[in-house]
Formats: C-alpha cells, structure tokens, sequence
C-alpha cells in the first residue's frame, strides 16, 4: 500500500468522523430514511433488539428486530458511546477501503490464467479505486446512517481480497459471515470458488472438485459454528425465522428502493407464496449462467452478481448499491467501451434527487401517493440493471476483442 | 437493446447534435407557450366541490341579529386594548373566552431572525365537542394584528362571538380551537409547532390540545366599523405548498351563492374573467408560490399538512360583520361535516380565477419541458467531439468516435491470451469540470450561511460586496484555469463544465417541479440563457453578449425585481428570506444559492474564459 493509498483513506475516514462529530443530528436524519436504512438493516431497530437482549427479553419477540444474533453481542459488548459506535463504523469502512485496495493492487481485474485485457494498462490505480468507495455519496450516506449493511459491505469486500490474494480459508470464513448476517452473500459463493481456484499460488493446483471441497468446509463450518453461537447466545433457534424468515418471506412490508415492497402490497394473498418462491429464485437462476459465461473472469460474475442482488434482493438499500458502484470501478478500463455512460449517469442522479422528493410528497406533504414514490424505485432499479447489463456487455466485449483482434473498433449490430 | 443508437447516427454525429439543439430550443419554446395557453377555456376547468360530504351552503346560517350586537362589544374591547403589550392582551382575551365557558391555553414565544426579535403571547381556546371525542379539531383563528400590522379589530371581535355563539350548538361533531395569534407571521407557526410537539427552547408548549386538525380558517377584518365589499382568500402555504382545492371551492361557493359575497385572489380587485385577468391571476400566484412565504397566518398550518385560508375583507361596500360571521359558520358546518381528512380534490393546482383552476396534469408539463431542454442540452454537449481533449500536439485524432487503433501483437504462453495495445482516442478530461462544478456548488453555502447569520442592519452593505465579489468570482476563476492549464484543455474543460452545470441544473429543476411548480418555472426561465452561453474566444463581441445577458438574468437581477414587485428595499427582501429561514423553514434561499447560483457562476466562468483566452493568446484549443 502506497502512499496515496494511505493518503485517501485517510481522508475518507477522516471525512466520515467530521460529518459525524459536526453534525450530531445526521444519522439520526439519515438513519430514518427509507433508502439507506431497511427493516433488516435498520440502526433504530438494532437498538430496539439491543434493549430487549440487555434486559433479558427475547429481542425477537417484538416482530421489530430482525437481525442477526451476533451482532446483538457484539453491540453490547462494545461499550454504551455514541462516539465509539461511530467509530466501529468507521472502522468497517476502513476494512472495506483496504480491501478494496488488495484487490485492485492484485490486478484480477485485468489479467486472469484465461484472460489479459487488452486495456489492462487503462485501469485506474489502487487508490482510485478506494476513493470511489470512499468519497461515493451513497457509501458516505450509508456509514453516517449506520445499517449493518456496513458490516455486510466489508465482509464481503474482506473475503474477495482473501480470495485474490489466495488465502481460502479465511475468504470463506468470511463469505459465511457475510451470509449470515445478510443471506444473499450465499450467492457469491460459486464465483469467489472459482476466484479462489483462479488466484491459489501453489506451484501444482489441484483439481476444481479438490479446491472445492477444500473451500466448502470452512465455509460449512463457519457457518454451522456462527448459527450455533447464536443458539447459545439467543438460547433458541427462533432467531432464523426471524431474520432469515424475513429475508425470504417479506413480512415487513415498509417501503425501500426495491421492487418487492410495491409488488407483495398490491399482491392477492392467494399468489403470495408463488410470487415469492419465484422472485427468490430469481436471484439464483443468474448464479450458473454468470459463472459459466464470465468463466474467465469469475472477478467480474462475482461483481455482477452482487449488482443483481443489489437491485432484486427483498431489502435492498443503496448500500448495496454503492458496494456494487465500488467494484465496478474495478473495471474502469472497459468503460469506454460502455455504451450508455452518460445516460446512466444522469438517470441515477435523478433518481436520487426525484426519490427523497417523491417519498416528501408521499409521506410529509400528503399531496403524493405510493405510486409516485415506487414509480422512482423503478427508475432507480432500471437504471441500475442497465448499468449491470452495459458493464457486462463492455467486459464481454473486451473479452471478445481479444480473442478476435481485427473487430476492435466495429460496430456491433444486433439481430 | 431499444436504446441503442442506431449505427447510422453515430457516424453522422453532426445531425444528432442539431437534432438535441432543435429539440431543446423546441422544448423550452412548447414549456413556455403552454403555460400562456393555460388561462384559455380549453385548457382550464370550473372548480367543482369533489368531496360530497362538505355539502357547502347546504345549512341555513344563523348569526346575526343580536349577535351583531354582540361583535360590536367586543370591537370596542377590542379597541381598548388596542396598542397594549402582548400579555395584557392574551390575558384579556383568555378572560371572555373563560367567561364563555371554554377551556383557555396562553403560549409565549421568541424568535430571532436578521438581528431582530420577534416576541408575543398567543391565547386559544378550545370548544369540545358535544357529539366528538376529541380526535379531530377544526380552528378559528384571528391574528391580533394582521401582515400589514393593523389591528385585526373586526376579526378578533367575529371570533371571539363565534366562540360564545358556537358553544350554544350541539351539533359539532369535531373540535373547534378559537385561536387569536400575536401576530400574523411568527405566532401561527409558534401555535402550530408546539400542536404537534416540534418546537425549540425558544416556544412555550400547549397546555390544552385537542385533536388532529382538519382545516383552518383564518379571519382577517381590520379597521374600524367599517363596511367591506369582497372577501379576499388567501391560500398560499409555506414552500409554495397548497390547501386542497375543496377549501377554497367550499368558501367561495359559501360566499358567492350563499352570501352573495364576490371573492377575489391574489389582489385582483376587478377581475373580468378575461383572458388577461386570468393570466395576471396565474401569475401572482405563481410568484407568491415560488418565493414561499407566508401570505398570511394559515401559510403556516399547510407544511403540516392541514389545509388552511385565509378571509380577509377588502373594499367598502354593503356587507358587514354578520355576513362575514355567516360566511364563517357556514364554512364551519362544512368543515364539521367533513368524514375524513381532505384528499378528494387538488393538492396542486393554479388557480386563475375563483372559480377556474388548472390541475397538475396540465401545467406540471411547462415546468418540466424547461428542465428538459437544460438537459437535453446536456446531452448534447456531452456528445459534442469539443468535449473530448485532443493528444498534445493537435490534429492527431479527428474522429468524433472512440476507434482505438490496435496492434495486436501475439503472445506465447499457455494461456494463449492475445494483448493487444490500445491507443486510446481523444478523451473527455472530467476532473477539473467536475470539480468546478462541484465547488461551485459547495460554494453555494457560504452566500446562504452568511445572509442568514447576519444583522438587518448590515444587510445591504454585505449584498452589494457579495455582487461585487460574484461578478469578480467568475473572471478570476477563468483567468485562473486558463493560465494554469495547457492550451489544448481549455476549451473542452469549459465545455464540459457546461455540461454538468446544465445537467445538474436540470435535474434539480426537474425534481424541484415536483415540489414547487412555480419556482422551478421561474428559476427555469432565468437560467434560458445558460443554454447559449458559450466559450467564444474567437469573437469576443459575441462574448459580450452573453455576459451582458448573463448578467441581466442572475440572481440578483432576480432579487431587485422582486424588490421592486413589492417595492421594499433590498435588505428588506434579504430580511424577508433570513426570517423566512429561521422562522417558517422557508426552502426559497437554500435553492437560489444552491442550485442557481452556482449554475450562473459556472456560466459566467465559460463566458469569462472567452475575453481571457483571447486576451492570452489560447485560442486554438
């Protein structure tokens, strides 16, 4: 790590603890958005459960908390300061940001065994890349608000540089982590296997089925190990329907800058439990496809799976967002061959400035109503598979043209 | 894909880009024509009551008779104690009230603002409800003196006879809270903060509440026995928020069919119902919408989202306290019918005439279309080639196009990968616009935190430093980018840095239109000439032009013309804005320096930059 490198860190850490110390009445207003905060995420209800766990009450009696026992210990071992919580979070976001560092300095983005790009020498150097994640308004918006997407972000930041850097125990260990505490990570574990596979230094690799096998029982593990911990902790199991349950089957319908909300609202009781079994498996029909086509570049499935699940998962929050926009950077040398940059870019400023006004005239001024409000989660969420689908199809390309040379510069014309 | 852009006008990117200059100039030009088209019959609609349960002039009123007599002992009360300190009144006040058997609440506070304090005691009282139970309440209110800072004699009086005369009724079936506020701008919102447990140190809370309140109708009679001709409704809310139009179609059906009374808007005394009276109607409106303030004490309930009027008596005429007190009951028994919150009719709408409006569906369009066009020239000036910067040294790339010209050059290995080098064509170089643009949006704080902070005194010393310092800013800011950057940058740096700024103007214009239809007109129609105001180091008389230009429609420009609209002074208006801000949480300062100041200081950057490259020599770019 370069000096740059500290030098933005730095800043941005530095940054965060400004916003926090000069605006004392910040995260609270952040905290109580919609956007940055779910119900599954949310630092109100975290606080909620927290309560009730010192006091010896179930925390998940109430139907309010839904998050994962662990974090309840962790919150409460973790001394009863303002300034301390906040600093914890700020911690995370270092994590994030010295991950985020690993894997741009390792340079999977640009030369994989199977693939060299040939724009590798375009790619923008570490510190950029961590300066994307930390000066993004929308990493910035979600550290003030403190959600424990936070800590979901950096775990799952940690485990991809352990896995560029070939150290697989530990990348699924925390792979595990990151799916218990959030679930959708779980997603993420076919690409970073075959990340792993890709990136292992030994001198004779064993077999896929080998590097399997290795990587899934410390991931087993861990997770059998946390779930078990929090048995203990909880002193019931009632914690996974709870959290999980949440995840899977929405009973908490507040809004967010999902599709889900609008969608189980609207939805006849009758087609419910249908309609969830197919937008959950939604999420999963993209896993083989991604990891099959983008063999090559499992880097790039693993980003574009958690783009995915950004936009399609049940309680989504820019912070999921903003950890997809980060890794994307990771890939900046096949921006040029985007093709909607610009269009995508002012979509998703609008977006941002229509949604909080939209949810103002819905919830405060009274002179909107839930349309206005879900018509921009539309918006959003289009704009932001369209970025997926047009970073997809600029990596794709670059693959392409290094394969055949000679197209480089043509036009494509779909049939 | 459907967005792809077809390969034919890639090539010919010079069409593309007339076609977005076409349709930008296109749509600000349709933006502007449909809202003059607004006021024409086609176009609008007669008012119509949505809601059924209000059934306005449905009951025969009662007051009057006796209870004229009543009023009038009350006006002389009430001109006792005319020029009395605050508490002496509230205390007077809270005595007829509890003579008349209600429940009696007193609330002092203080505001500071532009160095000034503003200080008074509000008294209410509250009538519960023989057939309620408490959980809604509609208020009567009358400011002790009223905007103009007469006293409301007439008002105060009416309401104070109401509460005797209401009390006798059993057929309330909500709360009724007889409000009489200090004054006409700080003390509602004192009242109305502390009703919902939002307010500082610096207000009293409530000692009697009651429930949710469903509308508010505020009675503005000042002077002397005097006679008046026409009811003046007043509806404008804080942040150019609107009562549901089923308010103000309630009280002018009550009073143009019931009283006979004529009622105006917006100070047009004799309206015709003329295209031009129509237009003139729209457009006062549209002002007070886009500057925000309060109009009057029920500006001050609608944030809150309770739908609220004024009625304030104009002219000399026939009618008297008894048909105004008529007017009032009948509006009341509407409102007591009420069954749930107001919500069938209009949030958004402009009204021409009292009984013509235009919903949003129609209008929202001008708005957005101007907002529109700065984006769409955006677009276009992002797809310009001029935005890209050329290698050093010149003419090496022309193409519009990103080709990169390869030389694949064969690798061994096992991987069997092929590198290939990239010589990358023109780029667009986002850093110093971006940062430009970003700055100057930063920058927008320093004027906002500054007119809020200081004294009134002061005011219009500091405002015509700041002009004086935004005229400089700009210049010394091109001067400074020319100088430091190289020759072939310059031009794409300031025409990008017009891009963003449009794009971001366009975007919050857009957003804004949503919210404060009108202000985001206004500012729309002031920032036009950014969409041609350009970098000209080839002809410096064009630059002329447009610094000319930028400068008759900047902000400030803004400013003398509403200080002149009104005719105050300037640091009135900047006073204005300051207690606004403290005051009532007006939003009108934060969007001027934030959103359109910056875009104008971006704008007069490009323009500037055209004398300082002519002077320095860079004019190749």
């Amino acid at each position: 790590m370069d000096r740059k490198c500290l030098l933005v860190i730095g800043v941005g850490l530095l940054l965060r603890l400004v916003l926090f110390t000069a605006f004392p009445s910040l995260p609270t207003i952040l905290a109580q958005r919609v956007e940055i905060s779910t119900p599954v995420t949310s630092y109100k209800r975290l606080q909620e459960g927290l309560f009730l766990y010192t006091h010896g009450v179930s925390p998940y009696d109430g139907g309010v908390f839904h998050q994962a026992p662990l974090l309840l210990s962790l919150f409460s071992i973790l001394p009863d300061s303002t300034i301390l919580t906040n600093v914890f979070y700020v911690l995370a976001d270092l994590l994030s940001a010295v991950s985020l560092v690993q894997i741009a300095s390792s340079g999977v983005s640009g030369v994989t065994p199977h693939h060299v790009s040939p724009r590798k020498d375009n790619r923008w150097p570490p510190w950029a890349i961590a300066a994307v994640f930390l000066f993004n308004p929308f990493s910035i918006a979600t550290c003030i608000a403190r959600p424990t997407i936070v800590f979901t972000n950096s775990i799952v930041l940690h485990s991809i540089a352990n896995a560029v850097q070939g150290n697989r125990a530990p990348a699924f260990v925390s792979l595990a982590m990151a799916s218990y505490l959030s679930l959708y990570p779980v997603l993420l574990f076919p690409p970073l296997l075959l990340l792993t596979y890709d990136c292992s230094k030994a001198v004779s690799k064993p077999s896929i089925q080998a590097i399997g096998a290795i990587c899934t029982i410390p991931f087993v593990t861990a997770l059998f190990v946390y779930l078990k911990l929090s048995h203990v902790i909880t002193d019931s199991w009632e914690f996974i329907v709870s959290t999980y349950g949440v995840h899977l089957l929405l009973p908490d319908l507040t809004p967010n800058v999902g599709l889900w909300w609008y969608f189980f609202i609207e939805m006849f009781d009758s087609f419910r439990s249908f309609f969830l079994c197919l937008f959950q498996l939604h999420l999963f029909i993209y896993v083989p496809g991604l990891c099959l086509r983008l063999r090559k570049q499992p880097l790039f499935a693993l980003i574009t799976l958690v783009g995915i699940t950004s936009i399609f998962k049940s309680y989504p929050a820019i912070g999921d967002t903003s950890l997809y926009l980060s890794l994307l950077a990771l890939y900046n040398h096949t921006f040029p061959l985007m093709r909607y940059t610009f269009f995508l870019a002012a979509a998703i400023l609008y977006a941002t400035f229509l949604g909080p006004a939209f949810y103002y005239l819905w919830v405060y001024a009274g002179s909107g109503n839930a349309n206005f409000f879900y018509a921009i989660t539309l918006v959003w969420s289009i704009v932001n598979a369209l970025i997926v689908a047009d970073a997809l199809y600029a990596v794709l390309r670059d693959e392409y043209e290094t394969e055949r040379p000679e197209l480089i510069g043509k036009d494509v014309v779909q049939i | 894909m459907a967005l792809r852009v077809p390969v034919n006008l890639r090539k010919n990117l010079s069409v593309v880009l007339y076609g977005f200059q076409a349709l930008s100039i296109g749509a600000v030009i349709v933006g502007i024509a449909s809202l003059l088209l607004l006021p024409l019959d086609e176009y609008s609609r007669r008012t119509y009551i949505s809601e059924n349960a209000l059934l306005p002039g449905q009951v025969h009123a009662y007051f009057g008779g006796s209870e004229q007599n009543i009023v009038r002992a009350f006006r002389r009360e009430v001109d006792l104690l005319g020029n009395s300190t605050s508490d002496v009144v509230a205390e007077r006040m809270a005595e007829i009230f509890r003579s008349a058997g209600l429940k009696v609440g007193k609330q002092k506070y203080e505001y500071k603002a532009a160095g000034g304090e503003y200080t008074g005691e509000n008294v209410y009282a509250v009538l519960h409800a023989p057939r309620g139970d408490a959980t809604e309440a509609i208020v009567l209110c009358a400011p002790w003196k009223n905007i103009d800072h007469l006293l409301n004699e007439g008002g105060v009086a009416l309401t104070l006879a109401l509460s005797r005369y209401f009390k006798r009724w059993s057929l309330w079936s909500k709360d009724i809270i007889f409000l009489i506020s200090s004054d006409a701008r700080a003390g509602p919102q004192a009242w109305v903060d502390a009703y919902h447990d939002l307010h500082g140190p610096n207000i009293q809370s409530l000692s009697v509440k009651s429930g949710a309140i469903q509308g508010v109708v505020v009675v503005d009679y000042p002077g002397a026995y005097h006679r008046f001709e026409s009811l003046h409704i007043l509806y404008d809310g804080i942040n150019g928020q609107l009562p549901n139009l089923d308010l103000i179609n309630t009280a002018v059906q009550i009073s143009r069919d019931q009283m006979g009374l004529r009622t105006d808007l917006q100070e047009m005394w004799d309206h015709a119902d003329t295209y031009r009276h129509r237009l003139k109607t729209m457009l006062r409106g549209m002002v007070n919408q886009a500057l925000g303030h309060s109009t009057g004490p029920h500006s001050s309930f609608i944030p809150y989202h309770i739908d609220a009027i004024t009625l304030a008596t104009h002219g000399d005429g026939w009618h008297d306290e008894g048909s105004l007190g008529r007017t009032v009951e009948s509006v009341f028994r509407s409102l007591n019918n009420l069954l749930e919150h107001f919500h069938q009719s209009f949030f958004f709408y402009l009204l021409m005439a009292p009984n013509r409006f235009v919903s949003i569906g129609t209008y929202l369009p001008s708005a957005m279309l101007i907002a529109v066009g700065l984006t769409l020239t955006a677009i276009r000036l992002w797809l310009d080639p001029r935005s890209r910067t050329k290698a050093e040294g010149g003419e090496a790339v022309e193409q519009p196009d990103e080709k990169p010209t390869s030389k694949a050059t064969k690798e061994g290995g096992e991987n069997k990968a092929v590198e290939t080098v990239i010589d990358g064509g023109p780029k667009r170089e986002l850093f110093l616009p971006l940062s430009v643009v970003i700055g100057a949006h930063f920058c927008g704080v320093i004027p906002f935190a500054v007119f809020n902070i200081i004294d009134y005194k002061s005011m219009s010393n500091v405002f015509y430093l700041f002009i004086a310092t935004s005229f400089i800013l700009p210049t010394v800011l091109s001067v400074f980018i020319t100088l430091t950057a190289s020759e072939h940058r310059l031009l794409p740096t300031f025409h990008l840095s017009r891009c963003f700024s449009l794009l971001f103007l366009g975007m919050f214009l857009s957003t804004l239109a949503t919210v404060n239809f009108s202000l985001s007109f206004l500012i729309g129609i002031f920032s036009l000439p950014l969409m041609f105001a350009r970098t000209t180091p080839t002809s410096v008389p064009l630059a002329f032009i447009n610094t000319v230009l930028l400068q008759l429609t900047s902000p400030f420009a803004a400013l003398f013309i509403v200080a002149n609209y009104w005719g105050l002074g300037i640091e009135d208006v900047l006073k204005e804005a300051s207690f606004g801000w403290w005051v009532w949480g007006m939003w009108t300062p934060v969007v001027v320096w934030s959103v359109w100041w910056p875009a104008w200081v971006v704008g007069r950057v490009s323009v500037d930059a055209s004398f300082v490259m002519a002077l320095t020599g860079k004019t190749s770019g």
